[in-house]
């Protein structure tokens, strides 16, 4: 479903993305880890449409559709959902005006009409419910005044509530509390199954302890320099990235 | 030589007795004092400092006549902005007040709300008041400008009085409406608005000023009195037609404890200047300006506000937000005086605006003068584009580029209008806002 191939990509005259190639096929768990630095959120952003990055080289297929030529809110349409690392505060839009709005133009996207209001609310309400989320939280501001845990929580409830066909989660375990990570786990392994695609950037093996990947990545300086199972992200929990080095240096 | 050709009072001896005849007697004086200021000052230009970004032209340039004749039928008003909502009903067109369209019946014992002509028993809360609180005696650096306050009053016929007595609370909004209906020559008006409120005493107040024809030139005081411990919501709603001229200035006079709440709306007009001017003389007040403003095409809208905290203890809070289109002009101008006395004062205002095109322009100044020692004071002014990463972030969940850049505008006004707690105005608003920033 997603194929990227030798992509490069910079930002501001500095080479970030140094030839990427990654291939996720309908119903794959994919888990990229790596140093600080060494382009995670910069691949997630290029697969989301972030114009602060230029693609210099390579190309990105999502089925069969090119992604780079496509607008952030069209590959969204397209299938693609991106947790953030930081997700975004929007002060005076509410969380659920903004899910109705982006559940109603995704299915503009596709040529249908929009999702009646009362199949929304009992979406809203399956989906909270899901994730243990406070319905207090619907009618607050997106992301404002929330904790660092809670705006992860609401990243993984509006996946739930998007439905889409490929996950892109950026540290989504990063500043979450024990119960919060196992319910932002039950959540993404809630949407596994099926011709879903995920892909799961973190630094830690806790996270893969309960999202069990099918293949670990290992990104260095801008390029996936290792690929392997899941018993791959085990062994860099052991010894951290420096044997990785030390292979790449004898092969050099 | 100026006083000679001004047409906003070529024919004022001649209206006059119209005038005097409208509304109650023994302001003879008042009116001959003020128009004898007015006559030295005249018309302001672009070089008056208080009047440096509003430009008036429209008042030497344009055909305008003083207004009073129109007639309009319940159903006229009704579909004007907010014109529907369920309220203590006080109609005025072109300045004149307008009996049938009214209704305020079935008041609370100590309430008064109607026209000065209707005011019977009430005269003397209206000659105690008028004319005493729009006024800048005994104020610390007094620069403001108040020759339009003093063309208002040259011009005082009838007017509006709210007036509760002590501990009087009146649930339902009391909507004071002023509509210009004009045909090919712009209606001159001058509204006149007295709100009195006794010790304890609460009421949610609509001020709207709107156009069922043609345009206006419009020039309404509004003085407030609030006594210990009085509430008051103020909603100014104003809407007037693209060309029509808005300069209104308010004066609000607070005793102890009391709190007063002004949101400041503005969408139409094609220059549209408010004046807001909050002296706070008593301890433990608040004092709330909120505002949102949108400027499209050629509008100006010119916000400038005034607190004097003359007594410790006391809080105030100002949020001034506009959005600018085309080539918008919108203005801030936030003036705090905060006294020696008034220590432990905290005082917040914060200055935001959205420009939309590169043609928009925002001109800000906030203006703090603070000679106690012990207060906190700040102000914060942004004036910007769109967030982006806010942008992208509503993109990535498939809401495309105009709809996403609709919802942040949308929502940085809202914000505002959050804060009218009456949910009909706030919902009519709502939609307002949006059809207006849609077309
Ligand atoms: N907008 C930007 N301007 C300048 N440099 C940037 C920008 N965005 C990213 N970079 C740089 O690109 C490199 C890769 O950053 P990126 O955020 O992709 O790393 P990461 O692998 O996600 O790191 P972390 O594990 O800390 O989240 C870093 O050196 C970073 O400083
Ligand atoms: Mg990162």
């Amino acid at each position: 479903m997603l194929t990227i191939t030798d992509l490069t990509a910079r930002v501001e005259e500095k080479e970030i993305l140094k030839g990427i190639n990654l291939t996720i096929n309908p119903g794959e768990v994919h888990a990229i880890m790596g140093p600080n630095g060494s382009g995670k959120s910069t691949l997630a952003s290029i697969l989301a449409g972030r114009s602060d990055y230029e693609v210099t080289g390579g190309s990105v297929e999502l089925f069969e559709k090119d992604l780079l030529e496509l607008e952030p809110d069209e590959r969204a349409a397209e299938g693609l959902f991106l947790a953030f690392q930081y997700p975004v505060e929007i002060p005076g839009v509410t969380n659920t005006y903004f899910l109705r709005s982006a559940i109603n133009a995704i299915r503009k996207y596709h040529g249908q009409e929009d999702m009646p209001p009362k199949e929304f609310m009992a979406l809203v309400k399956q989906k909270a419910a899901l994730m243990e989320l406070d319905p207090a939280m619907l009618s607050r501001s997106v992301n404002e005044g929330f904790s660092g845990g809670e705006k992860k929580r609401n990243e993984i409830f509006q996946m739930a509530m998007l439905d889409p066909k490929l996950c892109v989660l950026d540290e989504t375990d990063s500043g979450l509390d024990i119960d919060a990570l196992k319910v932002v786990a039950n959540g993404v392994n809630a949407l596994r199954g099926g011709d879903r695609g995920i892909l799961v950037i973190t630094h830690y093996q806790r996270l893969l302890d309960y999202i069990v990947p099918d293949f670990v990545h290992v990104l260095m300086d801008g390029k996936i320099v290792k690929s392997g199972g899941k018993e791959l992200a085990l062994e860099l929990e052991e010894k951290g990235y420096d044997f990785i080095k030390e292979e790449l240096a004898a092969k050099a | 030589m100026i006083a000679t050709l001004d047409p906003l009072v070529a024919d004022y001896d001649q209206l006059l007795p119209v005038i005097a005849a409208d509304g109650l007697a023994g302001f003879e004086e008042l009116r001959a004092a003020a128009i004898r200021r007015y006559r030295e000052s005249g018309i302001p230009t672009t070089r008056d400092e208080e009047f440096k970004y509003t430009p008036l032209h429209a008042l030497t340039e344009t055909k305008y006549r003083f207004g009073y004749g129109a007639n309009l039928t319940r159903e006229d008003v009704s579909g004007l902005l907010v014109g529907d909502i369920d309220a203590i009903t006080v109609v005025f067109v072109n300045g004149q007040f307008a009996p049938d369209l009214s209704s305020t019946d079935s008041l609370p014992n100590g309430a008064y709300i109607g026209s000065f002509s209707d005011a019977r028993g009430f005269e003397d809360e209206i000659h105690a008041n008028l004319g005493t609180i729009a006024h800048f005696n005994n104020r610390l650096g007094s620069t403001n400008d108040l020759r339009f306050v003093d063309l208002n009053s040259a011009y005082l016929g009838d007017g509006t009085l709210i007036f509760l007595e002590k501990n009087v609370t009146v649930e339902r909004p009391i909507h004071v409406v002023h509509v210009v209906s004009a045909s090919d020559v712009a209606a001159l008006s001058f509204p006149r608005n007295l709100i009195v409120l006794g010790e304890n005493a609460e009421a949610k107040v609509i001020e709207s000023y709107v156009t069922h024809a043609g345009n206006g030139v419009t020039i309404p005081v509004t003085e407030i009195r609030l006594a210990a411990a009085a509430r008051l919501e103020h909603n100014k709603v104003q809407n007037e037609s693209l060309a029509s001229t808005h300069i209104a200035n308010i004066f609000v006079d607070q005793a102890k404890t009391s709190v007063y709440t002004s949101n400041n709306i503005n969408f139409g007009g094609g220059v549209a200047r408010t004046d807001i001017n909050a002296y706070v003389g008593g301890e433990y007040c608040e004092t709330w300006l909120n505002s949102a403003n949108v400027a499209t095409g050629s509008q100006i809208i010119d916000n400038h506000t005034r607190i004097d905290h003359a007594l410790p203890n006391c809080q105030s809070f100002e949020v001034y937000k506009s959005i600018l289109k085309d080539n918008g002009v919108g203005v801030f101008n936030g003036k705090i005086f905060v006294y020696e006395d008034a220590q432990k004062t905290d005082a917040k205002q914060t200055n935001q605006a959205i420009l939309l095109s590169p043609t928009a322009t925002m001109n800000t100044k906030p203006q703090l003068e603070i000679f106690a020692d012990d207060v906190k004071c700040t102000h914060g002014a942004t004036i910007g584009q769109l967030r982006d990463d806010a942008l992208f972030y509503l993109r990535a969940r498939g809401i495309p580029l105009a709809e996403a850049q609709g919802l942040l505008v949308y929502a940085f006004a809202a914000e505002v209008l959050e804060k009218i707690t009456i949910d009909e105005v706030r919902e009519k608003l709502e939609a307002a806002l949006f059809e207006k920033l849609g077309s």
